[in-house]
């Protein structure tokens, strides 16, 4: 393996990463041609060697786990099989811009009359990429810095700064990755941020600083993430017209938690999905670890997809959430759930159902919220693909409640409450799907069991999110 | 806020009458207060007796955060807030309560001048003591100032406050100054008052203005607060007539009303005048 891998180093700036590659697929072709015809009489063939040739900061036993797979391969439609995932398990480490395959009949001494020999053509992501944005919106424009250290260790550890420096505020992360070497998915992030939000239907603007650390292992059908974080939060009203309920909470306080999330997703995709469900279950518990701030958060999030009639979909969910203070301390504006808007409740201003106070939504410590949809293609639509398949069209019918909880009452008195005065609303409208992270929607939205001091948005409302109910 | 929406503001502020449930909100008392806020807070106070207005006093650890100028005390009155002395005197002015109004435009100019005085030297004095002293910082005001606050975030915001008031000093030009030269300037700060006041009940004889509220608050926190060393005090104390009017505003505007409470007790204060 050391000198394959010493020729790769000084034949790449000689002759370039191409022209190296040509020759070795014509030797492939040529070698596949002499072999074929004995491995369709189901002969068995030997992986001698598996090579990686172009590696030049990863350490090789990082890469072992990811290819030995293909030593177990007994015929050549399976070494082209075999090699062909090891390619996909490589690509995915995140640290090569580009892996090929070559596979050759053995040389040398020691070779077999069936022997093969696997070779890896894999090219190094640059040590460092950096990337520069500038972003306006709420009136605000910002500059955007972002520098990236692939593999800097050579084991797949990866560090990301980013860095943005706006008018009125500026921020940072930086974090650090580090997968188990041979089990990508059980992962270590270490994370350092500072963020700022404004929240205007608060009137409060938060400033955290933290650290968290985080640990992803799947389970079995879940995926699980351990979180530890450790913030200090800085909230103060975003005008001198706040109301007074906002300026109470104004300060700083740390809050140190330790949270849990289990995912089980068989959805299809995750924006406009057409099969699948999806169980998101959240925990967090504060102030066992120490800080200021004490309290125990769960979250659930359900969604059902089935496909329908004519290519439409028909869709489901369920959000739930009860924040429940531990000790003394009232629970912090901060940590409260929040509802309403075009990407929940829709009809209803961003997050402005329930509690508030001079016109500032504080937030309620249970909520629930379901959705109904019925997603169709366009109609009149004359071929399939193209432009008109990132459309669609939608019906809705929308469902929930915020409120707080006296928990010194019996769980049927929460039911209660949380079954009184509840908003709901119907609609329809048009979606489109931005790749596969985020869709933007307009509604024409009729919002209904409307109770006094919620904000409504009668009519046509837009949303762009990445989450929705 | 625009100016014309706040002026807008003001003048509704004015037709609505002096509430019931008035608030002044400060720092914990017995664990967090500051020499400085407390004397600013007692000056608030007092001016607002001398007014006749009632207020309740309302200790939080955020005091300093909810206050829309970051500074204490301000005060909660109907749905408005005012934080400091100065822009407090001008809200209850607008709602018809002054002290002031019986002084000519020269008496006015020199009443704003010697609180500017009090501001610039005593208030600065005690900034100083507080947090360029570092026997006074380390002992009181870092582990008082972050009292409220848990393990590092204690640590990090007393720093950042002492970061701040020092940069303030050397904006000032003090931050070259020894702890000997700034009691010198509080003993020439309490001369100049003192020649002042001369023999008169209140600086400007009868009448008592916020210019004695705001002496008063200052001189009867340091007279009442234990330093790490009693010098301060010990300058305020050799004049003997500032002594008599710390007495006279305490026994008038604070006695008469409730013995213990309202104000001037600290975990390191000595409960009255020596």
């Amino acid at each position: 393996m050391g000198t394959v891998h010493a020729r790769s180093v000084d034949s790449y700036p000689m002759y370039g990463r191409d022209m190296g590659v040509n020759t070795d697929d014509m030797e492939m072709m040529e070698a596949v041609q002499e072999t074929k015809q004995e491995v369709l009489e189901n002969k068995n063939v030997v992986v001698q060697h598996v090579n990686i040739e172009g590696l030049g900061r990863t350490k090789e036993d990082y890469l072992g786990y990811e290819i030995s797979d293909v030593f177990t391969a007994r015929n050549l439609v399976e070494v082209m099989r075999k090699s062909h995932e090891a390619r996909q398990r490589l690509l995915r480490l995140g640290i090569f811009k580009d892996v090929e395959v070559v596979i050759d009949i053995s040389e040398g001494a020691n070779a077999l009359p069936n022997g093969l020999d696997v070779t890896f053509e894999v090219t190094e992501l640059k040590r460092l990429t950096g990337s520069y944005n500038t972003m306006v919106g709420n009136n605000e424009g910002s500059m955007v810095l972002g520098i990236k250290l692939p593999n800097i260790i050579g084991r797949g550890e990866k560090l990301t700064f980013q860095f943005s420096y706006g008018t009125k505020e500026t921020s940072y992360g930086m974090s650090f990755f580090k997968p188990q070497s041979g089990y990508y998915e059980r992962n270590f992030t270490l994370n350092l941020y500072k963020v700022t939000g404004q929240f205007p239907w608060s009137s409060l603007k938060e400033t955290d600083r933290g650290v968290s650390t985080e640990l992803s292992f799947p389970l079995w059908m879940t995926d699980h993430t351990l979180k530890w974080e450790g913030v200090w939060r800085e909230l103060g009203c975003l005008a001198r017209s706040a109301s007074f309920a906002v300026r109470e909470e104004s300060g700083h306080t740390l809050k140190s938690a330790l949270s849990h999330t289990m995912v089980v997703d068989t959805r299809n995709s995750a924006i406009l999905p057409q099969r699948g469900a999806l169980l998101r279950l959240n925990q967090e518990l504060a102030g066992y670890t120490g800080g200021d701030a004490s309290f125990l958060k769960e979250d659930v999030e359900l969604q059902l997809n089935k496909p329908f009639i004519w290519g439409s979909v028909l869709s489901a969910s369920l959000w739930g959430g009860m924040l429940f203070p531990l000790g003394r301390q009232p629970s912090s504006i901060a940590d409260r759930f929040y509802l309403g808007g075009p990407t929940s409740v829709r009809g209803f201003g961003m997050y402005s159902i329930g509690p508030q106070s001079e016109g500032d939504y504080l937030g309620g410590e249970a909520y629930w919220a379901g959705g109904l949809h019925l997603y169709t293609p366009l109609p009149f639509r004359s071929n399939k693909g193209g432009l008109a398949d990132l459309f669609k069209t939608h019906f809705f019918l929308n469902a929930g409640n915020l409120c707080n909880l006296n928990y010194g009452e019996g769980p049927r008195a929460h039911l209660q409450k949380l079954a009184e005065c509840i908003r709901w609303s119907y609609g329809a409208g048009i979606m489109l799907r931005l790749g596969n992270i985020a869709r933007l929607e307009l509604n024409y939205c009729f919002p209904m069991g409307v109770q006094s001091g919620d904000r409504i948005c009668d009519g046509v409302q837009f949303g762009a999110g990445i989450r929705f109910l | 806020m625009s100016l014309a929406a706040e002026a807008f503001v003001s003048q509704i502020a004015a037709a609505e009458p002096w509430p019931e449930n008035a608030t002044l909100y400060q720092p914990l008392k017995e664990d967090q207060i500051l020499l400085s806020d407390s004397a600013s807070s007692l000056a608030v106070q007092t001016f607002l007796r001398m007014c006749g207005l009632p207020v309740l006093v309302s200790c939080r650890a955020n005091a300093e955060y909810m206050s829309p100028s970051g500074k204490v005390p301000f005060i909660h009155v109907g749905n408005q807030v005012v934080s400091e002395l100065g822009p407090i005197v001008q809200f209850t002015k607008a709602k018809g309560h002054a002290l002031s109004d019986g002084l000519d435009d020269v008496q006015r100019a020199e009443m704003k001048a010697y609180m500017e005085l009090v501001n610039n030297m005593l208030l600065t004095a005690e900034l100083y003591i507080q947090w360029c002293d570092d026997y006074t910082a380390t002992e009181i005001s870092r582990p008082r100032y972050s009292n409220p606050y848990s393990w590092p975030l204690n640590h990090v915001l007393a720093y950042q406050k002492q970061w701040e008031i020092r940069r303030k000093m050397n904006a000032i030009g003090w931050s070259g100054k020894n702890l000997e030269q700034v009691y010198e300037d509080v003993s020439q700060c309490c001369q100049a008052l003192s020649q002042r006041l001369g023999t008169q009940p209140y600086f400007f004889n009868k009448q008592p203005t916020e210019l004695d509220a705001l002496v008063f608050g200052h001189l009867f926190t340091i007279l009442t607060t234990q330093l790490t060393s009693d010098e301060l005090a010990e300058k305020v104390k050799s004049y003997s007539n500032l002594l008599s009017f710390c007495h006279r505003i305490e026994q008038t505007y604070f006695k008469e009303h409730e013995r213990e409470g309202q104000f001037g007790s600290s975990r390191h204060s000595k409960s009255s005048l020596p």
